[in-house]
C-alpha cells in the first residue's frame, strides 16, 4: 500500500502524513501549514517591478519580506515537484485537461482555460478576504480549533456545493 | 532562521506535501468537483485525516510545551464571505490554492491558468485591502478558539475531537470503502454510462437466398 510506485495510497494514510507536516512547521518556523499567502508574496513581488509604489502598501510589504513568506512560496513550489515525482514513479503523468470538465460542463480547451482562470481569481480573492484557504483555515485552523476557521470551512463547502450544483451531474 | 534555510525547508516540506496530494488523488479535478457534487468523498477523507493528525500533533506539542498555537483571528463576516467565494472558486477551478500546484506537477495544462488567475486575484486583493480592511475587521473577535470558549485546556479537547474524527472516518469507510471512489483512471470519475439506453440489437433476419 505504501509502494512509491502505486498510483493511489489510502486517503487516510496520505491525509495523516500531511497532518504530520505540522510538526516541522510549528517546531522550526512557529507557524502552521498554509499556501494562499504565497500568492500575495509572488504577485506583489512581480507587480512591484511595474509599480514600485506597491511596496508602500502595508499588506504587500508584509508579504514580500521575511523568512516565513518565502518559506511558504518554496512550500507551494515544492508541491509541484513532489506531485511530478509521485506521478512519474507511478506512471500517472497527466496531459491536457481532465475528462471531468467535458463530462460536467461539456467544455473544450479554450472554455476550460477561461473557467480555470476565473476560478483561480475568485478562489484567491476569497482566500485573502477570509485570510486562509483549504490549508490555512482547513487543515491548520481546524487542527487548532479556531472558531474563525470553522466558519470559513463551513462557508467554503457551502459556496463550493452551491457552485458545483450548476454543473451537470457526473454519473 | 535565514531566508535561504527557510526556503530549503519549505521546498523539502512542499515536495512531501505534493507527493502525498498526488498519491491520495485529492489533487484530481474530478475528485475536488466530485466532493462538491456530493458524489465522491475522497477529499473529505484526506482532509479530515489531516485535521485529525494535526490535532494529535498539536495536542502533543502544546501539551509538552514544545510549541505555541498560532490560530487566525476570528473575523465572522470576512470568514463567511471570503469562504463562500473561496468555495465557489475551488469548484470552478477544480483545485484549491495548494492542489493547483500538484495539478501543474502532474501535468494538467489548465492548472497554469488557475495559477495565473490566482496570482491576479491575490494582487487585486492587495490593491483593494486598504479600502476593505475596516469591513474585514468588522465584528472581529480576536484569536477565538473552541478550547478557550469552553474554558478547557487545548490538549484533551484536541485529542477528543481527533477521536471523534477517527470514528467519523471509520463510519465513512464502512459506508463506502475509499477504493470504490477511485475510478478506473484514479481520477474519481465513475465509468461513463451512455445517455440513452442502448438500442436493442437488430432483429436477426433470415439472409435472402442468393
Amino acid at each position: 500500500m505504501v509502494d512509491l510506485a502505486n498510483k493511489a495510497w489510502s486517503p487516510y494514510l496520505a491525509g495523516g502524513l500531511i497532518g504530520l507536516l505540522q510538526i516541522p512547521a510549528f517546531l522550526l518556523l512557529g507557524t502552521a501549514l498554509g499556501t494562499s499567502s504565497s500568492y500575495v508574496s509572488v504577485a506583489a513581488s512581480l507587480a512591484a517591478f511595474a509599480d514600485p509604489g506597491l511596496r508602500g502598501l502595508r499588506y504587500a510589504a508584509a508579504h514580500i519580506e521575511g523568512a516565513k513568506a518565502w518559506w511558504q512560496v518554496a512550500l507551494v513550489a515544492g508541491i509541484a515537484v513532489g506531485a511530478l515525482i509521485s506521478a512519474t514513479l507511478s506512471g500517472m503523468r497527466r496531459h491536457g485537461i481532465a475528462p471531468v470538465w467535458h463530462r460536467a460542463a461539456r467544455l473544450g480547451a479554450a472554455g476550460r482555460f477561461g473557467m480555470a482562470f476565473a476560478g483561480g481569481f475568485v478562489m484567491l480573492l476569497g482566500a485573502r478576504i477570509a485570510d486562509g484557504c483549504t490549508s490555512g483555515h482547513g487543515l491548520s485552523g481546524l487542527a487548532q480549533l479556531a472558531i474563525g476557521s470553522m466558519i470559513a470551512v463551513a462557508a467554503m463547502f457551502a459556496g463550493g456545493i452551491a457552485t458545483a450544483m450548476l454543473f451537470r451531474p457526473v454519473r | 532562521m535565514t531566508v535561504l534555510t527557510a526556503v530549503l525547508l519549505g521546498l523539502a516540506m512542499g515536495i512531501v506535501f505534493g507527493f502525498l496530494l498526488e498519491k491520495s488523488r485529492v489533487f484530481e479535478p474530478g475528485v475536488i468537483l466530485g466532493q462538491f457534487q456530493l458524489r465522491n468523498f475522497l477529499m473529505l477523507r484526506v482532509f479530515l485525516s489531516g485535521v485529525a493528525m494535526g490535532l494529535v500533533v498539536l495536542s502533543a506539542l502544546t501539551g509538552f510545551g514544545l510549541a505555541q498555537l498560532a490560530p487566525k483571528a476570528t473575523l465572522p463576516l470576512a470568514d463567511a464571505l471570503g469562504g463562500l467565494l473561496l468555495g465557489a472558486g475551488i469548484a470552478l477551478a477544480g483545485a484549491c490554492p495548494g492542489t493547483v500546484m500538484a495539478q501543474i506537477g502532474a501535468g494538467y495544462r489548465d492548472a497554469w491558468f488557475t495559477l495565473l488567475g490566482g496570482l491576479l486575484g491575490a494582487l487585486a486583493f492587495t490593491y483593494a485591502e486598504p479600502s476593505l480592511a475596516p469591513w474585514i475587521a468588522a465584528a472581529g473577535q480576536g484569536k477565538l478558539t473552541l478550547d478557550a470558549v469552553l474554558g478547557v485546556p487545548f490538549w484533551p479537547l484536541g485529542l477528543a475531537v481527533a477521536a471523534l474524527l477517527f470514528l467519523v472516518l471509520l463510519g465513512m469507510e464502512r459506508w463506502r470503502p475509499w477504493r470504490a471512489e477511485l475510478g478506473e483512471a484514479a481520477d474519481g470519475l465513475p465509468p461513463e454510462t451512455p445517455s440513452a439506453p442502448p438500442a436493442a440489437p437488430p432483429a436477426t433476419r433470415p439472409m435472402p437466398a442468393e
